[in-house]
């Protein structure tokens, strides 16, 4: 099973994949030009903002049931037969708005496409185009510090499983931490403190 | 854990600000939808953590580039900066910008000086003379039977060319003392002229240039001190020949201060010199009259940011408010016009006045805001300019909706005024008696707190509270900028308040009848503080270095404040940083700032966001140097 995996302690929300998304799924696919499209786009994976200044990237799972396309009362949300991926049949959507009320992630928004003049279920299409080209998701290929991770979900878990028996065995040794460098531990030692003086989520 | 989706509006209130004068009008905010510098702020979450570890360069168009902070495989940009160059040169640039912005403002105040005695300008004069006359033999201008037009014109031209010298030196940075310079000059950073500083630094973060993020750095510090004991320091003592040199004297602060049956005008930014003559222009008799005939029981003025604080120093201006409350002192809905100068003025303040009646007037070529009606100021029509700004508050007053207006019941008392003269002065003529409490441990050190609000740190907490745990260990504090709002506010700065402060604190501010906590005036009056360092540092026949002294800005957001900081680093002063500089991208930067930079200018920066850790960090750093002084 092929996936998006999320690194969540490397993502530090700069959000480039929000803007690779966008312009992915724009008309020409350039940057420059993604302000001229109508509708404009809109991002499908979403950098929000947790405790302590921690983010995560959210987007469709692409569950497996789907809560979203067990309920499709119009069968509008289907899966990708090769590639797994859950995707929407724009035509075939009514805006009853039931997949976004099960989906576990909130990940489903409504929003006009150029091919629907209606407000319809909106969610990421895995870059299914791009897939079929054997290229890794925009938002992948935009994370410049691996938060985003593409491939087969065990070979993924299993590299970061040797990141955590590292971890320990460095920590029963007493020797250099393995992990994050130094200086981004000070950071987000300092943010969280921060975070727990002002208005913004802390755990606090 | 809280619930963010069910945080009421009160709750976001006092996570937003301890200010209780703020409170009703940011419900107001809340409740009304009207956007503030908080909710811009939950907009922009996530911020880039590039950006906010340095680890960003937009600098040309090979880029833009970053680093990956955690040692991936993108560690170089494509020019071949690495994080640690990247983070040096976006440092240096806050600096330079920070160092400029108040060196351009001194240059404005020394002009004015140039104008009014050379009579072009209207309505300024020479207010203290014996200052003229002081820093004139200072800087070598013959006094001798001398007009003081004359004398003011010769220290006006003398000091532009501080700008741009061809001299290589600054002649205050010789207010140092011999130690401290000494070691500038070994560490090559002893500054050369103002503008050099800030265009070499420009020239320096040009891709190709420094390559060597120590060499930048360095830069950095030598840049600041152009700052510190240049532009800075001009600003302020320019300004004290004009407008008078501040001396003790009672005001109130909050915003209170403003009055629901006047036409309240609110003097924002940070540059006195128009301000000072809009104090004059309404006092005008006909125009106290026309403003009663439009019924209004007269013409309120009342500061804000550190124009505010210059005007609290010298006039007694009563203060509304810090940079945090410009949005809210509109949405009390009785600010017929706010002026503003520049620096610290949010861009969309215009959109902010949309929301009531006020007009923002701005004055300066330098910063036209969208929106707002522009009165330029030029020294030559100033009065002119002064009087017409009060005329277009009194027009707007018949259009100040009564049934919107909400101002906080009562302002703070509080004393200002405390220049480096009037602290001598209130010490009975020389700073002996405040070397012998420090020496006999009464005064364990003096800590200058300054800087700005942030929005990440619920405005004035920081500030308040390092300062009460700072004199409740018997440390004086000196207060600049935003941060003497803040004391100032929490009612820090009324004598009274030494029954806050350690007993042995408390008796020396009991004795003297002054508040454990002083204020010292705008961010450009941080010069000041170096000025008194000097002084304790020359009277004790040390370096400042050597002094039980330290810096703090809890809560700053500004690239000035970098460059004060810096300035107090370099001039040896320990400095604790409540937010952290943008260069936690870079190991080695932090080496260097954190530790190494000892080795250079015996000072160290720190980071530490609770004012309580801070203050510990401070106590410690104080009682070190004391014990190394023998005291």
């Amino acid at each position: 099973m092929k996936t998006v995996f999320i690194n969540i302690s490397r993502c530090i929300g700069c959000r480039h994949c929000e803007i690779a998304c966008i312009t992915e799924h724009s008309a020409k696919k350039d940057l420059s030009s993604v302000l001229n499209d109508e509708p404009r786009p809109l991002p499908r994976i979403k950098v929000g903002l947790g405790i302590n200044f921690l983010t995560f990237p959210n987007r469709c799972r692409h569950c497996d049931p789907a809560p979203c396309m067990q309920t499709c009362p119009t069968g509008a949300i289907f899966r990708d037969v090769n590639e797994g991926s859950v995707l929407v049949k724009e035509d075939k959507c009514i805006s009853c708005g039931m997949c976004a009320m099960v989906c576990p992630f909130s990940a489903i928004i409504f929003h006009n496409t150029r091919e629907a003049n209606n407000q319809i279920s909106y969610k990421c299409d895995d870059c299914i185009d791009r897939r079929k080209e054997e290229m890794i998701p925009a938002c992948v290929d935009a994370c410049k510090t691996d938060a985003l991770l593409f491939g087969e979900i065990n070979e993924i878990i299993s590299r970061s499983k040797q990141n955590v028996v590292m971890k320990i065995t460095s920590d029963i040794k007493g020797i250099e931490p393995f992990g994050e460098p130094e200086n981004i531990v000070i950071f987000k030692g300092i943010m969280e403190k921060i975070a727990g003086l002002g208005p913004l989520p802390s755990s606090n | 854990m809280r619930n963010f989706d069910l945080k009421g509006i009160k709750d976001k209130v006092d996570e937003r600000t301890i200010d209780k004068s703020a409170k009703s009008a940011m419900a107001l905010t809340l409740r009304e939808g009207i956007e503030t510098v908080w909710d811009r702020l939950e907009k922009q979450q996530p911020q880039c953590g590039f950006g906010q570890l340095g680890v960003c360069c937009n600098r040309c168009t090979m880029g833009p580039c970053r680093i990956d902070p955690f040692e991936g495989g993108l560690e170089r940009g494509v020019c071949g900066a690495n994080a640690d160059l990247i983070v040096a040169r976006n440092f240096l640039d806050d600096l330079s910008t920070g160092a400029a912005a108040h060196s351009d403002h001194g240059r404005e105040v020394v002009e004015t000086l140039y104008k009014t005695s050379t009579g072009q300008s209207q309505g300024y004069r020479i207010v203290d003379r014996e200052k003229l006359n002081r820093i004139a033999v200072e800087l070598g201008v013959d006094v001798k039977d001398r007009d003081q037009n004359d004398i003011g014109k010769d220290v006006a031209l003398y000091l532009l060319e501080e700008f741009g010298t061809i001299k290589n030196s600054i002649k205050f940075v010789e207010r140092a003392p011999d130690q401290t310079r000494k070691i500038w000059k070994n560490a090559g950073i002893y500054p050369r002229s103002v503008d050099r500083e800030i265009v070499e630094a420009m020239h320096r973060i040009h891709m190709g240039v420094g390559a060597d993020y120590a060499n930048i750095l360095l830069h950095g510090l030598r840049t600041s001190l152009s700052d510190g004991w240049g532009g800075s320091m001009m600003a302020t003592e320019v300004s004290d020949i004009l407008f008078g040199t501040p001396e003790i004297k009672e005001s109130t602060i909050n915003m209170g201060v403003l009055k629901e049956d006047m036409v309240n005008v609110i003097l924002h930014g940070h540059n006195p010199i128009l301000s000072e003559m809009v104090v004059i222009a309404a006092r005008q008799p006909e125009l106290l009259e026309s403003a009663k005939k439009k019924g209004a029981k007269g013409i309120n003025l009342a500061g804000m940011c550190c124009t505010g604080n210059e005007l609290l120093m010298r006039k007694g201006v009563p203060v509304a408010g810090s940079f945090l409350n410009q949005e809210l002192a509109i949405a009390t809905g009785a600010v017929e016009v706010m002026v503003v100068d520049y620096q610290c003025i949010f861009p969309s303040i215009a959109q902010t006045a949309d929301c009531f009646h006020t007009k923002i007037i701005s004055t300066s070529e330098k910063s036209k805001v969208p929106g707002a009606v522009h009165m330029e100021f030029h020294p030559e029509t100033a009065s002119d300019t002064a009087e017409k700004i009060i005329r277009t508050a009194i027009e707007n007053y018949p259009m100040r909706n009564p049934d919107r207006v909400m101002i906080p019941p009562k302002p703070v008392k509080m004393l200002a005024g405390f220049s480096v003269e009037a602290i001598v002065k209130a010490l009975g003529g020389t700073a002996k008696p405040l070397i012998d409490v420090i020496a006999a441990g009464k005064i364990r050190g003096a800590v200058g707190i300054v800087g700005c609000n942030n929005p990440k740190i619920r405005q004035d907490y920081g500030h308040v509270t390092l300062a009460k745990e700072l004199i409740k260990n018997n440390i004086l504090v000196v207060e600049t900028g935003c941060a003497a709002i803040a004391s100032g506010k929490a009612g820090l700065m009324l004598p009274e308040a030494a029954e806050m402060a350690g007993d042995r604190l408390k008796e020396v501010c009991l004795s003297l009848g002054i508040p454990p906590v002083l204020h010292m005036g705008s961010c450009v009056d941080c010069s000041r503080i170096l000025v008194l360092g000097a002084e304790l540092g020359k009277a004790l026949g040390v370096g400042i270095d050597q002094l039980p002294m330290a810096g703090a800005a809890p809560e700053w957001y500004s690239q000035k404040a970098v460059s004060i900081a810096s300035y107090f680093v370099s001039s040896g002063v320990y400095t604790v940083l409540g937010v952290p500089p943008k260069i936690f991208g870079s190991k080695n930067v932090i080496n260097l700032v954190a530790k190494d930079i000892q080795n250079v200018v015996n000072a160290t920066f720190a980071v530490e966001p609770d004012p309580v850790e801070a203050s510990k960090l401070i106590i410690n750093h104080i009682e070190e140097k004391r014990k190394a002084l023998n005291i």
